[in-house]
């Protein structure tokens, strides 16, 4: 302590020196100091960037074409005209819907049992959340595994239980490799679901389940009545966080289907990967994720809205 | 508990519903263990192979040599760590001015936040332009750079929600005995939200260590990370999947256990503290 305080060179020392003028200032500008380093550091990999994305978009930055020309809104115009990258909005708007809507009923249906006490409840939790701590990439490449034909046992299994022979190239046909996207997602991210509507229904006062049963209200209308209203907060974060995030759908795809067939599986983001990194027309991809950017930010100022409220 | 012919029927369903949950959740895991120790000739069989007869641990050392994937780990470990290191030590003094001065009023804060929801393609790809002319590009330091940032809004925000919750008590009563906002700050409120920072930290390097974006796009030959390596198995039908379920194993295992250590803080941490858990 005593060691910490003289080798500490800005704080005053607990004796009666004078401050100098360099550590008044310290700590009279105490609380920007703190947030400096960091937001000069998001600054530089966030809002610098996004500047710079602004010019690329409007000149021309393509591996392939020397030169910055300015081209106006043609980089923009490419991207709308591009049947693939309409195509992958609908993708992109497809899999997150049918991916929270599925996360979420099943997540409700598994708080709602893990609500209730019982032995072994803990080590079942901690199971269940397993998957929130795997990579995506992993993930995908998991169920990649499970569904591939001929080598995963998915087909055998479900040949097995079906009773006649299922044939299913999981990855590589639509609509299944749509199904067994939305299954990796949900094997996934079910957890986060479960996790936070069980911290909402766990915060539920019990008397208000009690005073239910006293006045004879049936299950259903407890559910509808009290439990649902109770919890709608952490419905909408819980969906909200999810469906942001799932927006951003990459790496399964990356790994699963390659997009493909073709450009059938193609999300926003893969497709702008695709159109940058594979292709290399940066500006097209810049345009692209402005875009992309506009029709997501939305949604985030009215999660982060939403959040800082409850927070407050 | 009621434990009438309802009550039966009820616990029934519970444990029906749990224990296909149970397998859904484990039956992927144990077929990728399971098929990192198959030796390749059980690949195929009709029926699958449950349990290898011989089991080899091969593809672990042409995992981790011929495709690189211990080069993978030890970059995953040094710029996951690194990157925790700088997060905590830049987000931790930021939450505490935003929670004890609320500086910069919502603004600041509501900025932190969205930086966690911007889609990284939206920033990557002028990151990428920047990096290859200033020679970031395949670098450690390139990549933990990016990390921080991009874990910066998650520490924040559990810090944030972390100090609101202590009481200012102790560091006024030290300001009162003399101690300048610095040390009041370093020795008091520091070494009381410690089990916050350690908490933060640990879903900082989760992230950091299951990123895959920036590493596929910021890295090439040189400082690849883990989850990078996986391409390599892409595109050979067939011929790795003992290779890729091994990396597998050795990637999941690290932050499985870290997740299980950090787990009763894990709603915060999923809702970057707008929930207490």
């Amino acid at each position: 302590m005593t060691e910490a305080a003289v080798a500490d060179p800005v704080g005053r020392k607990p004796s009666l020196a004078p401050p100098t003028a360099f550590a008044l200032w310290c700590d009279r500008n105490f609380k920007w100091l703190l947030v400096a380093p960091a937001v000069a550091l998001i600054a530089a990999l966030s809002i610098y960037p996004l500047l710079f994305s602004i010019w690329i978009s409007f000149v021309n930055y393509d591996f392939s074409i020397p030169g910055h020309d300015f081209v106006g809104l043609k980089n923009f115009r490419q991207v709308v005209v591009d049947p693939v990258a309409r195509w992958s909005v609908v993708v992109t708007a497809m899999l997150s819907t049918l991916d929270v809507v599925a996360e979420f009923l099943l997540g409700l249906g598994l708080a709602l049992i893990l609500a209730q006490s019982f032995r072994g409840r803990g080590i079942i939790m901690s199971i269940l959340i397993i998957p929130l701590f795997i990579s995506p990439v992993i993930v995908g490449q998991l169920w990649a595994l499970l569904l591939q034909r001929p080598f995963g046992p998915t087909d055998f299994l479900l040949s097995k239980l079906l009773g006649f022979d299922v044939t299913i190239s999981w990855l590589t046909e639509a609509p299944w490799n749509f199904i067994a996207l939305v299954v990796a997602d949900v094997w996934q991210w079910t957890p986060f679901m479960l996790v936070i509507l069980l911290a909402g229904l766990t915060a539920i006062p019990p008397h208000l389940y009690e005073a239910a049963e006293l006045d004879g209200v049936g299950n259903w209308r407890t559910f509808r009545y009290i439990t649902l209203p109770y919890i709608g907060p952490m419905i909408t974060l819980a969906i909200a966080f999810r469906l942001l995030d799932s927006i951003k759908l990459f790496d399964t795809i990356f790994m699963m289907t390659g997009g493909g067939p073709g450009t059938n599986t193609y999300t926003s983001s893969f497709y702008l990967y695709q159109v940058g990194f594979q292709q290399f027309h940066l500006s097209q991809a810049t345009a692209g994720s402005w875009l992309f950017l506009i029709l997501t930010a939305v949604i985030i100022m009215g999660l982060v809205r939403r959040l800082l409220r409850a927070e407050a | 508990m009621n434990v009438g012919f309802i009550g039966i029927w009820s616990r029934l369903g519970r444990f029906v519903a749990l224990s296909l949950m149970i397998i859904f959740v484990l039956g992927p895991l144990y077929w990728v263990a399971i098929t990192s120790i198959k030796p390749s000739n059980d690949y195929l069989a009709v029926p699958p192979v449950w349990f290898p007869s011989q089991p080899t641990l091969i593809h672990y050392w042409a995992a981790l040599f011929a495709y690189r994937g211990l080069d993978g780990l030890i970059n995953s470990v040094i710029i996951s760590v690194l990157a925790t290191l700088l997060s905590a030590a830049l987000g931790t003094p930021m939450a505490y001015s935003l929670a004890r001065y609320n500086t910069g009023g919502q603004h600041l804060s509501f900025w932190v936040l969205s930086q966690r929801f911007l889609p990284p393609i939206a920033v990557v790809l002028p990151i990428f332009l920047v990096y290859r002319s200033t020679g970031l590009y395949d670098t450690h330091i390139g990549l933990i750079i990016a990390y921080t940032v991009f874990t910066l809004p998650v520490t924040v925000w559990m810090m944030f929600a972390y100090f609101r919750q202590m009481p200012r008590s102790l560091e006024e009563a030290a300001m009162v005995d003399g101690c300048t906002r610095w040390q009041s700050f370093v020795r008091v409120a520091v070494p009381l939200a410690l089990p916050g920072v350690v908490a933060a930290s640990v879903f900082a390097f989760i992230a950091c260590w299951t990123e895959f974006f920036f590493a596929l796009v910021l890295t090439s030959r040189h400082a690849f990370t883990l989850p990078t390596v996986f391409r390599a198995f892409l595109g050979f039908q067939g011929s790795q999947y003992g290779e890729s379920s091994a990396l597998s194993i050795v990637s999941l295992v690290p932050s499985i256990v870290l997740g299980m250590l950090v787990q009763k803080h894990l709603v915060r941490g999923l809702t970057l503290g707008a929930l207490r858990g």
